[in-house]
């Protein structure tokens, strides 16, 4: 895995902190050209690592990464699916099996559909088994980043935490199993319970060292149910830990909170997001220093 | 370990339910809904007691609480069930779409001091209940005037067949929306004396209301304007943002950010004349579990606490929740459709 991934969320209009920054980010963002002049600032400055979550902009920045194949040789990229709010809509509009149908029928492209009736058959023919469902649900999720190098598939932490909290294992197991055989890529899963996370993904489900991003910043910033508690699982338990919102949306200054990321022994990746070429810069400098 | 059955598995019934079956010294005992592959499934899955129906669930399993969440016209209903079975309920927003029956059922609660909550989530947001604190400590003085908005892309095109576009199930961006932004407005001034300038509009939908504004009048002095859309298409996720404007100063709050402008230096809160920033970043406190956002859990984990506490004078108590029900009957009631 790359040590430094490059976020997302500021091109689309997400910030923790501030609706007036969410907003101005979504402004900057809005032409496609500047979400890639950024994209390849980070690139020049020697990050080959990208998260991508799979909503309506990722379909166009994968489409700018597969017609530019040549200028990113060697890019690995890190979905996150599925895009949450896109589902969520859809779920308050029509309910949950309505969604899960209407999203099969409307992204299903022409060149990958027959896998997908295929599947759509088996799942009908079976009587309604769940984990057709979720191959299928993935299989849409994943058709915005075919073609590209794909090194983690990490679901999205609203479903992963869903699922925890629900306890349904063979969920997790079956994700993991279909990540690997199907995309050929490392399953990961976000979660904003990373303790209880860890706990359940080694100990019920057997899955062994998994890859697990999630908040860890100075402020303790999203650490459910305690920084401490995180602190303890990511010095002792064996699991690969990705850290985000090291910043927690720019509450923390970039030394404080690099400094504290490294004191953190263990951790294999570090995800962040920027819109500049200087703190994108500064960034890369505070992490190759503080390795140093 | 207290037992909790779950009416309703859609989307708020399953993040309730993932809340609550993290916590440790809650059980998941059973739940209701009509047979889908979502029941099929959690029964597969998760063990899930499953029932076709609430009212077999109520005879068949020993609960000590129930979680509510079906479609707003069918809460009544569950709840006096419910009652009847001695059980704690926390029920999803709106609590009735028929206040007087739901003064009723407060006073039921009331009476076998059972913890009545309804899903009013921002009451649990840690920005609002500091502006709350704020207003409680005069910080801005004497209120005058507030503006208090919400407003979502939720529904930008018509759809007949979802229940929240039928008017009579409590379907429309009234209950499913406007409920949040006038309890929040009863949480931080009470309730109205009266409204007046009520319109109601169409944007989308056929049969119900896709934006709803009001005044709100208040004997105390001080006026306020609601205005509550879901068919902004702008808004990423539903988003509520309250002013308040008082004689030494102005509240500016949302999710994420509470703006205070003093008139002049507060010693007292430690306040500047001019601008004074809070982030939420600043303030958020971990929950024993994440599923949404925090102010999800805490609601939940303030229930379990009432429930092991004996706390019947909750927050967002059925009592709280009927005011916002008789000032969304007024608004319909009173309102100008176009």
């Amino acid at each position: 895995m790359e040590k430094i991934i490059f976020g997302d969320n500021q091109f689309f209009g997400i910030n923790h902190m501030s609706e007036e920054r969410a907003q101005a980010l979504a402004e900057k963002f809005r032409d496609l050209k500047a979400i890639t002049d950024v994209l390849k600032t980070a690139w020049d400055v020697g990050i080959r690592g990208f998260m991508l979550n799979s909503n309506d902009r990722a379909k166009e920045i994968c489409d700018f990464l597969r017609k530019n194949k040549e200028s990113f040789e060697g890019l690995r990229l890190y979905p996150s699916i599925p895009y949450p709010h896109k589902y969520a809509n859809l779920v308050t509009e029509k309910g949950i099996i309505n969604t899960i149908r209407d999203v099969l029928c409307s992204e299903n492209t022409a060149k990958e559909s027959l896998g997908l009736i295929w599947k759509g058959g088996a799942f009908f023919s079976s009587g309604g088994d769940a984990t057709k469902i979720m191959e299928l649900l993935i299989d849409v999720e994943m058709q915005v980043f075919r073609e590209l190098n794909v090194e983690v598939v990490f679901l999205q932490n609203v479903v992963t935490d869903l699922v925890l909290g629900l306890g349904l294992k063979e969920v997790f197991i079956h994700y993991y199993a279909y990540i690997k055989e199907k995309y050929n890529a490392e399953p990961g899963f976000i979660t904003m319970n990373l303790p209880k996370l860890v706990a359940f993904l080694t100990e019920v489900c057997g899955l062994d060292n998994p890859i697990v991003c999630s908040p860890i910043n100075k402020r303790g910033y999203f650490m459910n149910p305690s920084a401490e508690a995180c602190e303890e699982v990511i010095a002792k338990r064996k699991f690969r830990p990705v850290a985000m919102s090291i910043y927690a949306s720019g509450a923390i200054p970039p030394k404080e909170a690099i400094e504290y990321i490294s004191n953190q022994k263990n951790i294999n990746a570090i995800v962040f997001g920027a819109s500049s070429k200087k703190n994108i810069e500064e960034t890369i400098g505070l992490i190759k220093q503080c390795s140093d | 370990m207290l037992k909790g059955g779950f009416v309703g598995v859609g989307r708020m019934g399953l993040t309730h339910m993932a809340i609550l079956n993290a916590q440790p010294n809650v059980m998941v005992a059973a739940a209701a809904d009509k047979p889908s592959v979502i029941s099929s499934f959690l029964k597969k899955h998760m063990g899930l007691n499953m029932f076709a129906d609430y009212q077999s669930m109520l005879e068949q399993v020993s609960l000590d609480f129930v979680v509510i969440s079906t479609p707003s016209d069918s809460h009544a209903e569950i709840v006096e069930a419910a009652l009847g079975k001695n059980l704690h309920i926390f029920v999803e927003k709106p609590f009735s779409l028929n206040p007087q029956k739901g003064m009723e059922l407060a006073r039921i609660a009331e009476g076998k001091k059972l913890v009545n909550q309804v899903g009013y989530v921002t009451r649990f947001h840690e920005l609002f209940v500091f502006v709350k604190r704020l207003l409680g400590e005069s910080v801005i003085g004497e209120i005058k005037h507030f503006k208090a908005e919400m407003c979502g892309g939720t529904v930008i095109r018509d759809n007949k067949k979802a229940w929240r576009s039928e008017k009579n199930k409590g379907g429309g961006c009234m209950y499913d929306y406007a409920s949040h932004c006038v309890d929040l407005v009863i949480y931080l001034f009470g309730k109205p004396d009266q409204t007046v300038g009520n319109v109601t509009q169409k944007i989308f939908s056929a049969h119900v209301e896709d934006l709803v504004s009001s005044t709100f009048l208040y004997k105390r002095g001080f006026t306020g304007n609601i205005l509550v859309t879901w068919s902004d298409a702008s808004f990423r996720k539903p988003t509520t943002k309250v002013e308040i404007l008082g004689e030494e100063g102005k509240i500016v709050v949302d999710k994420y950010s509470c703006k205070i402008y003093l008139n002049k230096d507060s010693e007292k809160h430690g306040f500047q004349k001019g601008w004074n920033i809070l982030h939420i970043t600043d303030m958020v406190q971990s929950v024993n579990f994440y599923a949404r956002g925090n102010e999800y859990s805490r609601q939940l984990e303030y229930f379990i606490h009432s429930i092991e506490t004996a706390l019947t004078d909750n927050i967002a108590s059925f009592r709280e929740s009927v005011m916002t029900d008789f000032v969304l009957e007024e608004i319909r009631r009173e309102s100008t459709e176009r």
